[in-house]
């Protein structure tokens, strides 16, 4: 296996209320190697965005890191202080929002916003970064850079606005971009744009992606590997063609029956019955269970582990025991 | 007429002034400006099928949903539901009568129900309004009824919208839009503020109430797999002009025009995995 960039272990984010402590990720573990895409889904309040936010140091208050180690290289970076973190954020993990036209300043024109960033963390001058900032227009394709440098944010679509943010998370070459729900604004003919440009970014720059997204086509035509999220756990993780062909965790398989698919002749989706628990009631045991079918009596009492070998984890106690056997 | 045209759009034409104020305009010696977001629309409904309407973002689809239901007044065209146009001039009565069968559901659970109103009486208020129910007690005790046909528990009506998750809005705003007794739904990207389970949910539902109650939609969405799912015919929308009108399975084996061509590959597709 190649080098790894990141690497989350047992990372645990807490939230200090009046109505006591709410566990939103628990025992989150994955780690991310080198021109690897690894795509994180799961449904609204799974915990996948505040995953990303853990990283970045960004989880809202009160929430805080209330355990676990997030290693960047051989750097330990989720006790670090604020300066600290600063000198991370942008250089060496770019972040790329959802919403193309707010993470924008409309005041500054995108060579502003890309020559800042740059000589906020590169030692350049005003005209190299500019030059640089070019040439990061043209990678990201946008036509005709030296032109479109002196545009408005609002002078550019929808998916030319995603490129322009894609270039500003490029801006320091970081070893690692954040990608949270990058084409979710877009029309899919320019989401199908984008991925192709995060698939040549990994192979010709080895940026690794961790892409956080609930669109299950996008991961499978996207990312390497690919990690379910449920309730602020890890449900499934493994390489994108077992997890999403042959998904094994009863939450997985429901997830990807209740896509409709375009060669799929079925007249109703599969549906999982009710609705992701909310963190102030999480269920004991596995928290799926009240919506699994094949929930047993184990299920309600014990908490299931992620087990099974590099390429493919679980966490189901339906194959736990294939396990102990094996 | 034939039996088979419930819903018939002819030459559907929207035109909207977007030219700059009167004395820029004489200043710079610019002219008027125009953008034609619907030019020469036409395609008509059976009973009990399922249309949609597919296209980018700007393609146009909104507003001849919109034309539809007569929200926004058609620039020419007409619009015919069940032999009767909405597109001409009408009495009051007339009307009214028209417009309970037509109803809408929109995008956004979160802004199409209002936040200081009772569920109960959101759902209660077409039928007050359309003069379908005598009495309040009697729209209450309906709208009881409803929650439960679109799976919500007959209690939830005592609640506001904001005590509902995103999913459970929609089964509200269906619920709303069968209160009128509509025959005719509009929905207008119904899912696409929603999870993909949440989502199977609704269109499930959408499905089992069409067999029910017989109803017609026009659904309006950018989603291929969505619409290649519900619908039984599909309209492909391309800067305001309808480009192909096709069977949807056919559509999808295969389209005529290039641009639909373009839009069907690049749907991301889950089956993408198991080729790599």
């Amino acid at each position: 296996m190649s080098e790894t960039i990141l690497s989350v272990e047992n990372l645990r984010v807490e939230f200090e209320t009046r109505r006591g402590t709410l566990v939103a990720l628990d025992d989150i573990s994955f780690s991310i190697a080198k021109g690897e895409v690894l795509g994180v889904v799961g449904e609204s309040g799974a915990g996948k965005s505040m995953t990303g936010a853990a990283i970045m140091h960004l989880i809202p208050r009160p929430g805080r890191i209330a355990g676990g180690r997030i290693m960047l290289g051989d750097q330990r970076i989720d006790n670090l202080d604020r300066t600290g973190i600063e000198a991370i954020r942008g250089r060496r993990i770019g972040m790329i929002f959802q919403d193309p036209l707010t993470s924008l300043n409309p005041l500054m024109t995108v060579g502003d916003h890309l020559t800042e960033t740059i000589r906020v963390h590169l030692p350049l001058n005003r005209r190299q970064a500019r030059a640089r900032a070019i040439e990061l227009l043209e990678e990201v394709g946008i036509p005709d850079p030296t032109v479109r440098i002196d545009s408005y944010p609002h002078e550019f679509s929808g998916g030319q606005r995603q490129r322009v943010v894609i270039a500003l998370a490029l801006c320091a070459e970081p070893e690692l971009v954040i990608a949270d729900e990058p084409t979710t604004a877009l029309d899919v003919s320019v989401q199908a744009q984008i991925i192709k440009l995060i698939r040549k970014l990994c192979s010709t720059r080895g940026t690794a992606f961790m892409l956080i997204t609930h669109d299950m086509g996008m991961i499978a035509e996207t990312a390497d590997r690919v990690a379910v999220m449920y309730a602020g756990k890890v449900a499934e993780i493994g390489k994108v063609s077992p997890v999403v062909g042959a998904p094994l965790h009863p939450y997985a398989q429901g997830l990807m029956g209740a896509i409709p698919s375009l060669d799929n002749e079925e007249p109703r989706l599969r549906q999982i019955p009710g609705s992701m628990p909310s963190l102030t009631a999480l269920p004991g045991g596995c928290s799926f269970h009240p919506r699994c079918e094949r929930a047993m009596d184990i299920c309600r009492q014990r908490t299931p582990a992620l087990l099974g070998g590099i390429d493919h984890k679980v966490a189901c106690h339906l194959y736990e025991r294939e396990e102990v056997a094996a | 007429m034939s039996d088979s045209e419930f819903v018939r759009v002819e030459k559907l034409n929207r035109v909207f002034d977007v030219s700059k104020p009167l004395l820029n305009r004489i200043i710079e010696r610019q002219p008027k400006r125009f953008v034609h977001a619907a030019t020469d629309v036409s395609f008509s409904i059976a009973k009990g099928e399922t249309f949609a309407l597919v296209g980018e973002s700007g393609s146009g689809k909104s507003t001849v949903a919109k034309m539809v239901v007569g929200l926004l007044p058609a620039t020419s065209g007409t619009v015919e539901i069940d032999g009767v146009s909405i597109t001409g001039k009408h009495d009051r009565a007339q009307m009214r009568a028209l417009r309970r069968r037509m109803q809408m559901i929109f995008q956004d659970p979160y802004a199409s129900l209002n936040p200081r109103w009772r569920v109960a009486n959101i759902i209660a208020e077409p039928m007050l309004a359309l003069g379908i129910v005598k009495s309040k007690a009697e729209a209450q005790h309906e709208a009881s009824a409803l929650l439960k046909v679109v799976g919500l528990n007959p209690l939830d009506g005592r609640k506001y919208p904001h005590e509902f998750s995103g999913g459970q809005r929609q089964r509200i705003a269906i619920a709303r839009a069968l209160a009128a007794k509509a025959e005719f739904i509009v929905c207008d990207e119904p899912t696409s503020a929603l999870d993909v389970s949440v989502q199977a949910q609704i269109l499930n539902l959408m499905r089992d109430l069409q067999e029910q109650f017989g109803l017609t939609y026009l659904l309006i969405s950018h989603n291929l797999a969505v619409v290649r799912h519900m619908s039984s015919r599909i309209g492909v929308m391309h800067f305001g002009k309808l480009v192909e009108v096709e069977e949807s399975r056919a559509l999808f084996k295969n389209p005529r025009q290039s641009y639909t061509r373009m839009l069907i590959d690049a749907v991301p597709d889950i089956s993408a995995a198991t080729r790599r």
